[in-house]
């Protein structure tokens, strides 16, 4: 009975990070992809750690699963915080369908702050107009 | 935060007397500690630690029923031959200002599926989020200030 | 003999994942793409040591892929400080 349902965790958790990898490849912008990766990736192995330390069921495996689980959790926004803000002000385009852009303006290139206000034009970093190539909305 | 280390200790005590450190006891022993230390509170009987616990434990469900509903919609998203994407960009003004406050509320935002917070404007009242699929702005706004930043408030301030 | 045909599933969707994020590794218009394929990649690459670890009951591979976890986010966390002071 244990058996099946440590396999049923895998296969979630490995279908999770199936998906993770389908929406890195169809997305069709940074930050989009960047949403379907970071959490359905981080999920899918949280899950499947779980399953290994329901499986092997040691005091001293307890411990170590649960203190990868909460580093997969507190690690994964981090990194995909810093990188959002990096390729936001590294002048990364946004999809073309994207319906609003608050943050658009906000950035003062000379300090690297964001500002309440909106920066003047010259102040702002260069972002490129180009459409992605990949688009899947046609 | 006294009570709580408290109330760890409780549950090794627990664990150390029944002679299993398996996680079943070890949350066993937490359950009944805290139990105790509610029978055997100071008088006023409002003590902060308190109200934390079933706040916390009320959050985690939400978040996690969270977490569950808006997997299934992305991944029916990602896998929809013609997936509906509207994404944006919105600016979230915030309440909270202890930056623990923020960084938890940060976090949370990003490690629910389909939204992203891209970044804090530098005098930390205004929060950029980023979501995959936007109905109403709005809404939004005000789902993420009721459901999010009122329990991280309740559990901090 | 299901339980072997489920151990095949789930590893068909690790691989299958595996390559549709080296797709994007190798397509990725800009460098971020590039870098959040490779941070999905090799934690995909921890999803893979855990299920070994339970199909050949080494529990030493987990501790592979707590130390793969460590680089992993160490790695994602300069290439993200280096890509903003570029600008």
């Amino acid at each position: 009975m244990a058996e099946y349902i440590i396999l049923g965790i895998f296969l979630l958790g490995s279908f999770l990070v199936l998906v993770a990898g389908i929406g890195l490849l169809r997305m069709p912008d940074l930050f989009l992809r960047m949403s379907a990766t970071a959490k359905a990736g981080t999920l899918g192995t949280g899950l499947m750690v779980l399953g290994a330390a329901i499986y092997f069921n040691e005091f001293a495996i307890y411990t170590r699963a649960i203190a990868l689980i909460a580093f997969l959790f507190v690690t994964a926004p981090v990194s995909t915080h810093m990188l959002g803000r990096a390729a936001y002000f590294d002048g990364v385009p946004l999809w073309k369908g994207t319906i609003q852009d608050d943050l658009r303006g906000h950035y003062k290139v000379t300090t690297h702050s964001l500002e309440e206000e909106i920066v003047p034009e010259k102040d702002q970093p260069h972002v490129e107009d180009e459409v992605d190539a990949f688009e899947i909305n046609k | 935060m006294s009570l709580l280390l408290l109330n760890v200790l409780l549950a090794l005590v627990w664990s150390a007397l029944m002679g299993n450190f398996d996680p079943p006891y070890l949350l066993f022993g937490f359950v009944l500690g805290y139990f105790i230390l509610w029978l055997f509170q100071k008088p006023p009987r409002t003590q902060k630690y308190f109200r934390e616990v079933p706040l916390v434990i009320e959050f985690s469900l939400f978040f996690l029923w969270e977490i569950v509903v808006s997997n299934i919609r992305l991944t029916i998203t990602i896998l929809s031959p013609r997936p509906q994407l509207r994404p944006a960009v919105v600016a979230v003004p915030l309440d909270l200002k202890s930056e623990v406050g923020i960084v938890l509320l940060a976090n949370l935002i990003t490690l629910t599926p389909g939204t992203l917070s891209l970044d804090i404007s530098s005098n930390k009242h205004t929060l950029f989020v980023h979501i995959f699929d936007l109905d109403d702005p709005e809404k939004f706004v005000k789902k993420i200030k009721n459901n999010y930043e009122r329990r991280v408030r309740e559990i901090l301030e | 003999m299901m339980v072997e045909i489920l151990w095949d599933v789930i590893f068909s969707f690790l691989a299958i994942g595996f390559i549709s994020a080296f797709i994007r590794l190798a397509k990725g218009p800009h460098l971020p793409d590039r870098i959040i394929s490779l941070d999905l990649i090799s934690i995909m690459a921890i999803g893979f040591f855990v299920a070994y670890a339970v199909l050949y009951d080494q529990s030493s591979f987990l501790d592979v892929s707590i130390i793969l976890a460590i680089i992993t986010f160490l790695g994602t966390v300069a290439f993200a400080y280096y890509l903003e002071r570029r600008v």
